[in-house]
């Protein structure tokens, strides 16, 4: 019950928004699915960071514990924060990703009107 | 595969997963399919396994209902002793003393309760109460833990030398928001995870 009223909330706004978006804001509808896309893609790299971070984690913990024989509990990679440091890392890497393809599109295009 | 591609087949993947587990079933059915079958039959004791408890001395949710379980088990005459563990990892008193001091609260004599603070993990745990039980001639027991922890925790004490009886806390527990739909996929994930683990390290 209370995961279909937070459904229906979020398909509420959603729908708020996308009016606002085609009418005052003139977005493209048509480009609407090229921006699920996009958002598939960041969801991925903060997936990736996260598995990353977490199997890092645990190595360091298994060595630090086989070499320091310190017990350190494997229980610290238990925490939702894991999930905000990833977000932050993976929506890094992608805004990285998307300003060097922009500046080298910008380049690319100042080369062609220097050889007109 | 280019990585946009890669990382947009990944997002999907997390999309669905995150979906399926906060707004379908998927996490109780995955619960009942782990679920073991209580046997609840008389045993030389009954084992509580830790699972964490505050720094203020309070337990957490998952420690009270583990201790109620196998307090309302020792009441209905199933074991005559009850041994419970859990350090306190953050300082403070430790998770079995407070269990103790619960159980003498219901009524349980102080002779009947053995505690146990010093292992840290579900492993250590096992080795701790059979260093414990022996000189007491304890050989079954009924293993209090919940559901997910009990497939990693019971070869463990069988392996220990306990004829081992489950008795899950969590057989009735049922998420009905999202989030304790989140919570519950993660902890079965948790054990899926520690149950390789401990396959790989030759521990179970």
């Amino acid at each position: 019950m209370i995961g279909i009223f937070m459904l229906a909330v979020a398909g509420l706004t959603s729908a708020a928004v996308y009016l606002l978006g085609v009418r005052p804001l003139g977005l493209v509808p048509a480009r609407l699915g090229a921006a699920l896309g996009k958002m598939l893609e960041m969801v991925g790299a903060v997936l990736i960071f996260l598995v990353a971070d977490l199997l890092v984690a645990l190595v360091l913990v298994v060595a630090l514990r086989g070499v320091t024989g310190t017990f350190v509990s494997v229980y610290v990679i238990d925490d939702t924060v894991w999930l905000g440091l990833a977000l932050l890392q993976g929506l890094v890497f992608q805004w990285w990703r998307e300003v060097s393809a922009r500046q080298a599109g910008a380049a690319a295009l100042e080369q062609r009107g220097n050889l007109g | 595969m280019s990585l946009d591609r890669a990382f947009r087949l990944t997002g999907l993947v997390g999309v669905a997963f995150f979906f399926a587990a906060a707004f379908t079933p998927l996490a109780l059915a995955l619960h009942l399919w782990m679920a073991v079958e209580p046997q609840l039959v008389p045993s030389d004791a009954i084992v509580v396994l830790g699972a964490s408890v505050l720094h203020s001395g309070i337990l957490s949710a998952e420690s009270t209902r583990r201790t109620n379980h196998a307090i309302e088990l020792y009441q209905q005459g199933l074991a005559p002793r009850l041994i419970l563990l859990g350090g306190a990892p953050e300082g403070g008193p430790t998770e079995a003393e407070i269990r103790a001091k619960v159980a003498r609260l219901h009524s349980i004599p102080a002779e009947a309760i053995v505690t146990e603070s010093m292992a840290r993990t579900t492993r250590e745990e096992a080795a701790r109460v059979a260093d414990l039980a022996r000189p007491r001639g304890i050989r079954t027991v009924l293993l209090v833990t919940n559901t997910a922890h009990m497939v990693r925790a019971r070869p463990l004490f069988e392996r220990a030398g306990f004829e081992v009886h489950a008795a899950p806390s969590d057989i009735y527990f049922e998420p009905i928001t999202p989030e304790a739909r989140l919570i519950l996929i993660k902890r079965l994930l948790q054990e899926v995870l520690g149950w390789i683990y401990y396959r790989i390290a030759g521990y179970a």
